[in-house]
């Protein structure tokens, strides 16, 4: 699938991914690699230049009604009727998608919705929780939620994790857009990596994380020569002050970092898994070079 | 829909409340008799502009025609049409609420005929008003109309008032822009309603007068009656403005602010 958008800006070139029925799927991608417009497209707000979007078996286009009964949708940059209150807000809502809303009452009170109040006068994580139980409210076989956790506290972001883990544990499916892989690593099941409108990646999370680079210190008893250590495959010396090293090294030459180590006396030994940030800005730089 | 309704209920205080001002100051016009020789006086095509017609001003249907039917009615009812046309889809889009909307089950065409429908509820209930409160001030003030005379004249600016709405409406649909939606039918509704004035007065302007709405549903409606078969004509042309609308909306991409 393709989107160009007038005045010739290529928005996605070639996407093409599958989501699983009941998985988490988190899609990543700074701002601007075009995470919104996939999903627009998803929903049929804004139509392809080329391929199609299947989803539950129908076409994204042309049974765009019933898919997007059948879905909830989060968008990034949630704007209500400001002069409405919550309640009167879900209400018009509700009215609108024409089917019960079972779960309305539960989650306003789980997520502690300011139901009376003019949305207005309500800050933005407050208004990013109406737009979380509107997504919701109606048990949707498949969510879409751009960025769903931004503007809420931590508190509030672990429990909005945990209605996510909830959904795909009941079979249903979750395809949530993030710029950040942190927000995700506990809740998706697999990530894709977008950036500049072209996939660059879809993996497990473990098997990012498995790939990604473990920073390892060593202190060890008195100076060793760092060439030791900087010769081994897969490793990168990063810093080394008198008798301590830093480096970087992947699962695969974790075993031999230990027994190079292991000639010496060690007063010390880290190994800290690498943040998937990090992962994440390695494979922004894998995809640069490619490209 | 529920903030429309509090806003709609503004504009029908005020309008209503300006229908009252003028209507109590009639029986102060009434008695002044120079005023029918000074008006006499003007020439013809001038006295249809401004709505006097070949009647009177110290007549309560010649005064109303002149006062409210032949400008500020036509004024009230074509801004809050064009407004609530123009804000229905396009200031929607922009304020990036259509958005969510068109994410619901809810097909496109559909959500475009339901707020055309909002924007005709609004000029008809303004229409209601005034049309409630001249029943109610004619008595008081001595206005003397006819009652069918006057269900027609609302009829007839109630029909202009949902074309350029339905045409703000439409332009919403078709292009993601509200001062476009806003200053398309502002424009076409001025220049229609010069040429329903001044046709007469330009013998040019003359063909054009079958785009002037104005000119289909009749001037000086109190003391000439309002045509029924214009007011047809009129909301013929607003249902061919929203059915455009509804197949030009399903075309584009939304634009997201």
């Amino acid at each position: 699938m393709s989107k160009t958008y007038r005045g010739g800006v290529d928005a996605l070139i070639d996407l093409d991914l599958d989501v699983l029925p009941g998985e988490v799927f988190g899609f990543l991608g700074p701002n601007g690699a075009g995470k919104s417009t996939t999903i627009r497209l998803l929903l049929d707000l804004i139509r392809p230049t080329a391929g199609s979007i299947a989803l539950f078996g129908l076409d994204s286009r042309r049974d765009a009604v019933e898919t997007r009964r059948r879905l909830g949708y989060l968008p990034g940059d949630l704007r209500l009727s400001d002069r409405l209150t919550a309640r009167e807000q879900l209400d018009s809502l509700v009215r609108l998608r024409g089917s019960a809303a079972p779960l309305r009452e539960s989650l306003c009170e789980r997520l502690g919705v300011m139901l009376d109040r003019p949305i207005r006068e309500l800050s933005r994580g407050n208004r990013q929780k109406i737009g979380i139980v509107q997504a919701f409210m109606h048990r949707p076989e498949l969510a879409v939620l751009d960025e769903p956790t931004s503007g809420l506290d931590p508190l509030l972001q672990a429990e909005v994790r945990s209605l996510l883990r909830e959904t795909a544990a009941d079979g249903r499916t979750v395809f949530l857009s993030s710029h950040s892989l942190d927000e995700v690593q506990h809740t998706a099941d697999r990530v894709g990596i977008i950036r500049a409108g072209r996939l660059i990646d879809v993996d497990r999370v473990e098997t990012l994380r498995e790939r990604a680079l473990r920073h390892v210190s060593v202190t060890f008893a008195e100076p060793v020569d760092p060439d030791e250590f900087a010769a081994l495959t897969g490793v990168r010396l990063e810093h080394v002050e008198g008798s301590s090293l830093r480096l970087s090294a992947a699962e695969s030459a974790m075993d031999a970092v230990v027994k190079a180590a292991a000639r010496h006396q060690v007063v010390d030994l880290v190994s800290a898994p690498a943040d998937l940030e990090e992962i994440f800005l390695e494979l922004y730089r894998e995809a640069d070079t490619a490209g | 829909m529920l903030d429309r309704r509090r806003a709609l209920v503004a504009w029908s205080v005020g309008v209503a409340a300006y229908v009252l001002l003028i209507a109590a100051i009639f029986p102060s016009i009434e008695s002044s008799k120079e005023l029918d020789e000074l008006v006499e006086s003007y020439p013809e095509p001038l006295k249809e502009l401004f709505g006097i017609g070949s009647g009177s001003l110290t007549s309560g249907p010649g005064y109303l025609d002149a006062e409210l039917f032949s400008f500020m009615l036509p004024l009230f009812v074509l801004v809050l049409a064009i407004g609530a046309g123009a804000r229905a889809v396009a200031g929607e889009e922009e304020a990036g609420r259509l958005e969510l909307l068109l994410s619901y089950p809810v097909r496109r065409s559909r959500a475009v005929l339901a707020k055309a429908a909002g924007v005709a509820i609004e000029v008809a209930v303004l229409c209601v008003v005034m049309l409630v409160v001249l029943v109610l001030l004619d008595p008081v003030f001595g206005l003397d109309l006819a009652a069918g005379r006057l269900a027609a004249a609302l009829g007839g600016l109630a029909a202009v008032g949902i074309l350029y709405g339905w045409l703000a409406l439409a332009v919403g649909a078709a292009v993601p822009s509200r001062t476009l939606a806003l200053a398309m039918p502002a424009s076409f509704a001025a220049a229609g309603y010069l040429i329903g004035g001044l046709h007469g007065l330009a013998g040019w302007l003359d063909p054009f007068r079958v785009l002037s709405a104005f000119w289909w549903v009749g001037s000086s409606p109190l003391q000439n009656g309002a045509r029924v078969w214009g007011i047809a004509v009129v909301a013929t042309a607003a249902v061919a403005v929203l059915a455009a609308a509804a197949v030009l909306v399903e075309r584009r991409d939304l634009k997201v602010p």
